[in-house]
């Protein structure tokens, strides 16, 4: 016999109800799109701060990729808070902003060499060695490249600043080597043509 | 006891597992809001507010409590209790349904055929007054125990199994007779 019932009990809940439920409790990422000297990038924010920057072909890969990395939605922002558009400018321009930055994720180690990058200005850069001695940990040059290659924050947590002590660029999380080359260019760091492309000296302005 | 294993990981990190829980039950709690409230928007919204409450009653319970909830049926109390307030504050006008009821999944012959038999169901389930609505929906439609019922509608098993009788009798002077032997 056919259950009466059946034909009303496949329902679905709209695609809008779990994102109204996560930002009226404000436990979403939310995320907006940024243009940069590198191009577009993608940054995802939460109550605890600033949780993401990725560079992605759209934002759908980004959410796709977020999801990858956090475990969690990042819903778009339907208009960008002023507040945090300003900060966002002024941080990049190497201003005074206030920003916060949710390291929930990361080891009290990784915490603290992103600390200690956050406090290379604008137009300065510092050896990998440097981090690893500022925070105390001097033979973990090793692992301060690694922790900063896991920065889920660059750009806002300047991690293209640090370069190899001997005189090579470094990798770079978001983008690879080209994008730390143009980042620091477009922050006043002179690299030097005659070593090569992958090498900086530093510039005094 | 829960059965959803989501209890102690609520107990133990809310925020960072509300969002699986609102996963786990969205598609049944918001069945159950569209059959009370026989509107989609309606039905989002009751189900938006019941997840809002339910994380703000966790968030004032001690974990030993949390961790021994049975959360099935304390989220479809929530439900009906927005429901019923909405009704008593708004004494909401009844909204033609627009029908989102079926599976895509389903070829558009069976869908359409599918869609008019739901909609001749909501109308008569529309016909019931609210207490054998919902002791109806949640028996025949989101199949709860008469246990679990009896705890949402906080009445005895009894009352319940004697509301969801009534309420199929109900029914079968609405529907035609014989699919509801």
């Amino acid at each position: 016999m056919t259950d009466p019932f059946d034909d009303i009990r496949d329902v679905s809940a709209p695609p809008t109800l779990l994102p109204g439920v996560l930002i009226a409790l404000d436990l979403a990422d939310r995320y907006l799109s940024l243009d940069v000297p590198i191009g577009r990038v993608y940054v995802a924010f939460n109550r605890n701060g600033i949780s993401a920057v990725t560079q992605t072909p759209d934002a759908a890969e980004f959410e796709w990729s977020f999801r990858a990395q956090f475990g969690r939605p990042a819903f778009p922002v339907t208009e960008a808070p002023d507040a945090l558009l300003a900060d966002l400018h002024a941080a990049l321009a190497g201003k005074k902003a206030r920003l916060e930055f949710d390291l929930r994720g990361l080891s009290p180690f990784e915490r603290a060499v992103l600390m200690k990058a956050l406090e290379i200005p604008r137009g300065q850069i510092r050896p990998y060695a440097w981090i690893a001695r500022e925070i105390g940990r001097p033979k973990a040059v090793r692992a301060v490249g690694t922790a900063l290659a896991h920065n889920p924050i660059p750009l806002l947590i300047p991690c293209h600043r640090v370069v190899r002590s001997d005189g090579l660029i470094g990798n770079y999380g978001l983008g690879g080597p080209a994008n730390k080359r143009t980042l620091l260019a477009w922050e006043g760091v002179a690299l030097d043509p005659v070593r090569g492309h992958d090498r900086w000296k530093a510039h005094s302005v | 006891m829960d059965e959803t294993g989501l209890a102690p990981l609520l107990a133990c990190d809310l925020d960072a597992h509300f969002e699986v829980l609102v996963v786990h039950f969205q598609d049944r709690l918001y069945r159950f809001a569209l059959r009370l409230s026989s509107n989609t928007e309606d039905a989002e919204e009751i189900t938006q507010d019941a997840f809002i409450k339910a994380y703000r009653a966790l968030k004032t319970y001690p974990a030993d409590r949390i961790k021994a909830m049975a959360l099935r049926p304390w989220l479809y109390q929530i439900v009906l209790n927005v429901w019923k307030n909405r009704v008593r504050r708004k004494k909401l006008p009844r909204v033609e349904m627009d029908g989102e009821i079926v599976s895509p999944a389903e070829g558009p012959d069976r869908q359409a055929e599918a869609t008019a038999r739901g909609e001749e169901i909501m109308r008569a389930l529309e016909t019931l007054p609210g207490r054998l609505r919902a002791a109806v929906v949640l028996r025949h439609v989101e199949g709860l125990s008469y246990a679990e019922i009896a705890s949402v509608l906080d009445q005895p098993v009894g009352t319940v199994k004697s509301n969801v009788h009534r309420g199929l009798g109900a029914l079968r002077e609405v529907r035609s007779l014989e699919v509801w032997t």
